[in-house]
């Protein structure tokens, strides 16, 4: 372990080394995606050069020390933060997205697709609700719930009693199959940091420990331009939202050290998209002038840490909290914001939610693609971050039990199709895009489990 | 009874303007024929002093009971319950047990706590067994956090061990007296913030007993990471959580005002600590306002000024259901209507005690549930993000 510890201090020291005094230029490898890599650089290089900041920079040891006495409360740190803005947003994203052509493509069904009047022009195969009730079959109206069959009208006897006892079990076998089986019905509060970790393989051992304090070791030696961008984003959003703005302190500990990680690039091997990819101004194609900026490759975006929140509410050591985002990452959000033809990759989320909208509300529909307001404009920020900081927290955690639950996210685009069926009749008298947004702005009371159950169950199909 | 309720307030706020009239209530004013009155704690003072009060008729109702003060003034209220609990074991109720050490077994709520400048000598032999501990100094008559300070140092609060050798022609002013309580420095945290809970109670009658908790309380944090070093004591952002205070504070977001609900609370606490400790503190929680309440009968003044928009509309819709409980149908009050209100009227209140219901089940029913034996079908649960069960000592 050690190693590999040394080899992270190695690679940092050697990019911050590499990236002095330079700026970045991508190399374009596939239209889209390389225009889209050209944008962020262009972004972050005139950041560098209008702020005179460098990407990347040894602390002096005074700052270091001052950043390591500050740790725990790097919150109250105020720096000037003006003059950043946000690489981008996810509405630049979804224009992106929207401008997608004759990408590669997984069995798409040019016939039918003709007749697409969404947003989204490339064929990818999405599920239909009967496909989908398969899929989520537990969800189905003869199973328990938690999220339903725990309310108060309902005896804990008839359920909830049961289930616990169950997940109580699975827990104490150390069963991760069961674990992910269990949680599609939602889990217990009490179990749910556990079932997790369990489902996650996250166990927190010393070389966990020591991996993360390494990670901390490195934020505090090297200042990179994307800790900026951090701090604007948390500051921006969590900071402001009424359930996670206590964690402030904790999102730093864990975002900073992250885009330090070099171990989360191995998950660009599985997603067809590429770490933005640098050269050293003048070095271009050259591979011992290439960097991968920041060292995780990950660039965040505005409403980035809201991904980091909701753990917060699981966990408060900042190990452990580190490891499971990192693994709730690379298994699941990096999907989010990256383009594939995955399934549960963005661009297939977005394209399901607008052919189940199409297929089963098509009055609606029409409705609102009449008035200028397509549905995906809105329902957008909602997929990417995953419903973090749009849902109250216990309706989050219980959505995100399914995500875990079935491996896959295309329970965000079923329940994004449910809220636009819940409230169809005040969107169908709306005749603006701005009324439409007002009618669906808050979402903090809905419950998610009876939106998904009518609309996957008891919608006539 | 026919004829509009007429109503009098002399508290200029939305939130209560605006429910008398969406419930079509006359105003009126003080000097005419009223029904419902809703005063400033100056006003009650004035309506039920001996001097200058006045007897309320059968029709009229106030939003205060006369001695409220009682427990709001921070020197009755301990007064109060320590003789409660000398009058319990007086009556040799199992409510009064002590451990081996002398502890309150079920009423070891208030830390231990002294009168100044009155019991300045008491509190000086305390001081000495532990001088390295840390102690709060609060005024009694003040609120919003005025005037809160720490100590750990006797030299810190000199002043009043002069005013106690002075002679007793010396009138020392309510204003000037405080209460001086140990300072409990490991408080539970969350996020490395202390906050406190902000609950609102109804009392609707207080023989029998009967009250009612508001679901939507919250959590109010400090800005600023707690520590317990010495050198903190001075920084009044770390330790007190008052909204007042905190307001001033450079990291002081207007946005979200620094609070959580109950709700949320719980969900945090079942995630990271269980539901069997988080539901014993709840519990816990709910026992120490009804016996509070029990050691005096009160109602405070809970601050109808609102700080966010969220704050607003919680404040209308508790004063809302809390005008729903205490005039009933929306008629003219009558001191003779006792019934408890149906469950339909009590929107997010929740019945925290009823006496003439627990009274049906006899006493010692209390004590039998706090040493944790079952009781059958469980009173009252209410639905926020985790299940609670209000009491199970009903």
């Amino acid at each position: 372990m050690s190693q590999e510890e040394s080899d992270i201090s190695l690679i940092i020291a050697q990019i911050v080394q590499k990236l002095k005094g330079s700026n970045l230029y991508a190399q374009l490898e596939r239209q889209a995606w390389g225009s889209w890599e050209k944008r962020i650089l262009k972004s972050l290089n005139s950041m560098c050069t209008e702020l005179s900041i460098p990407l990347a920079r040894k602390r002096p040891v005074g700052e270091q020390k001052e950043l390591l006495n500050k740790w725990n409360e790097m919150g109250t740190d105020e720096p000037d933060l003006s003059l950043f803005r946000p690489v981008y947003a996810p509405k630049d994203f979804l224009e992106v997205l929207i401008n997608l052509r004759n990408p590669n493509y997984e069995n798409g069904d040019s016939l039918s697709f003709r007749t697409h009047l969404g947003l989204i022009q490339v064929p990818l195969k999405v599920k239909d609700i009967p496909e989908l009730k398969e899929c989520f079959i537990e969800l189905g109206l003869n199973t328990g719930q938690l999220g339903i069959d725990d309310s108060t009208q309902v005896p804990p006897e008839l359920f909830e009693n049961e289930h616990v006892r169950i997940g109580q079990k699975v827990l104490a076998e150390q069963d991760s199959a069961a674990a992910q089986q269990y949680v599609r019905q939602g889990s217990p509060t009490a179990l749910r940091a556990e079932l997790w970790a369990l489902i996650l393989n996250i166990s927190s051992q010393p070389e966990d420990i020591l991996y993360y304090e390494q990670l901390k070791t490195n934020v505090i030696q090297h200042d990179l331009l994307v800790d900026s961008l951090i701090y604007k984003d948390v500051k921006l959003t969590a900071s402001n939202d009424d359930y996670y703005f206590v964690f402030e302190d904790y999102l730093y500990q864990v975002l900073l050290c992250f885009s330090r990680d070099t171990s989360v690039l191995s998950h660009f091997a599985y997603n067809s998209a590429s770490p933005p990819k640098s050269y050293i101004r003048g070095k271009l194609g050259l591979e011992e002038y290439a960097v991968f900026y920041p060292p995780n490759g990950v660039i965040p975006f505005h409403g980035f840490s809201m991904y980091v929140a909701p753990l917060c509410f699981l966990y408060h050591e900042p190990s452990k909290l580190y490891q499971i985002f990192r693994e709730m990452y690379v298994r699941f959000f990096f999907r989010l914001h990256s383009i594939s033809s995955h399934p549960s990759g963005i661009v297939s989320l977005c394209l399901l939610f607008e052919t189940l909208l199409q297929t089963y509300l098509p009055q609606l529909f029409y409705h609102l693609r009449e008035i200028g307001a397509q549905p995906l404009r809105i329902s957008f920020k909602w997929m990417v971050r995953a419903f973090s900081g749009y849902l109250a927290t216990d309706q989050l955690l219980l959505l995100w039990d399914r995500i875990l639950g079935y491996n896959s996210l295309e329970i965000l685009a079923v329940l994004a199709a449910a809220v636009f069926a819940f409230r169809a009749v005040n969107l169908m008298e709306v005749t603006s895009l701005a009324a439409a947004e007002a009618v669906l702005a808050d979402l903090s009371t809905l419950k998610v489990m009876p939106l998904l159950q009518i609309f996957l169950f008891a919608t006539v199909t | 009874m026919a004829g509009k309720v007429k109503w009098v307030t002399d508290i200029e706020k939305s939130v209560l303007i605006n429910n008398f009239e969406k419930r079509g209530w006359v105003q009126v004013t003080e000097n005419e024929d009223w029904n419902f009155y809703w005063m400033s704690v100056q006003t009650i003072r004035n309506v039920f002093s001996v001097e200058t009060g006045y007897r309320l008729s059968d029709d009229q109702i106030v939003n205060h009971f006369p001695n409220h003060y009682e427990l709001t003034r921070k020197d009755l209220m301990v007064k109060n319950i320590k003789r409660y609990r000398k009058e319990l074991e007086k009556e040799g109720s199992p409510l009064a047990e002590k451990d081996e050490n002398g502890k309150y077994l079920y009423l070891d709520f208030v830390p231990v706590t002294y009168m100044l400048p009155a019991d300045y000598n008491l509190f000086v032999e305390e001081f000495r067994k532990s001088p390295s501990s840390t102690w709060i100094m609060k005024p009694c008559g003040k609120a919003q956090g005025k005037g809160i300070f720490l100590i750990n140092k006797l030299s810190q609060i000199k002043k009043w061990s002069r005013d106690s050798k002075t002679s007793s022609f010396v009138s020392q002013s309510t204003k000037e007296a405080y209460v001086i309580s140990l300072y409990i420095n490991n408080p539970l945290l969350i996020g490395g913030r202390k906050f406190d809970l902000r609950l609102y109670v109804l009392v609707s009658t207080y023989r029998p007993l009967r009250c009612y908790m508001y679901k939507l309380g919250f959590c109010r944090f400090c800005t600023v990471k707690y520590t317990p070093s010495t050198s903190e004591l001075d920084n009044m952002f770390v330790h007190l959580t008052n909204v007042a205070i905190q307001k001033h504070g450079d990291d002081y977001n207007h946005i979200h005002g620094g609070k959580w609900t109950v709700s949320n609370l719980r969900l945090y606490l079942e995630s990271t600590r269980g539901k069997e400790v988080t539901s014993k503190l709840f519990d816990e929680i709910h026992w120490i306002i009804v016996q509070s309440l029990k050691a005096v009968a009160v109602n405070a003044s809970p601050s109808l000024t609102s700080s966010t928009a969220n704050d607003r509309i919680l404040k209308y819709n508790l004063i809302n259901d809390t005008l729903n409980i205490a005039v009933p149908n929306g008629e003219i009050p009558d001191c003779k209507w006792n019934k408890s209100p149906p469950k339909e009227v009590l929107g997010n209140y929740e019945i925290l005690y009823d006496e003439e219901l627990a009274q049906g089940d006899g006493a010692d029913r209390e004590l039998r549930s706090r040493s944790g034996q079952a009781l059958g079908p469980k009173a009252g649960r209410s639905r926020d993000s985790g299940r609670t069960v209000l009491t199970t000592w009903k």
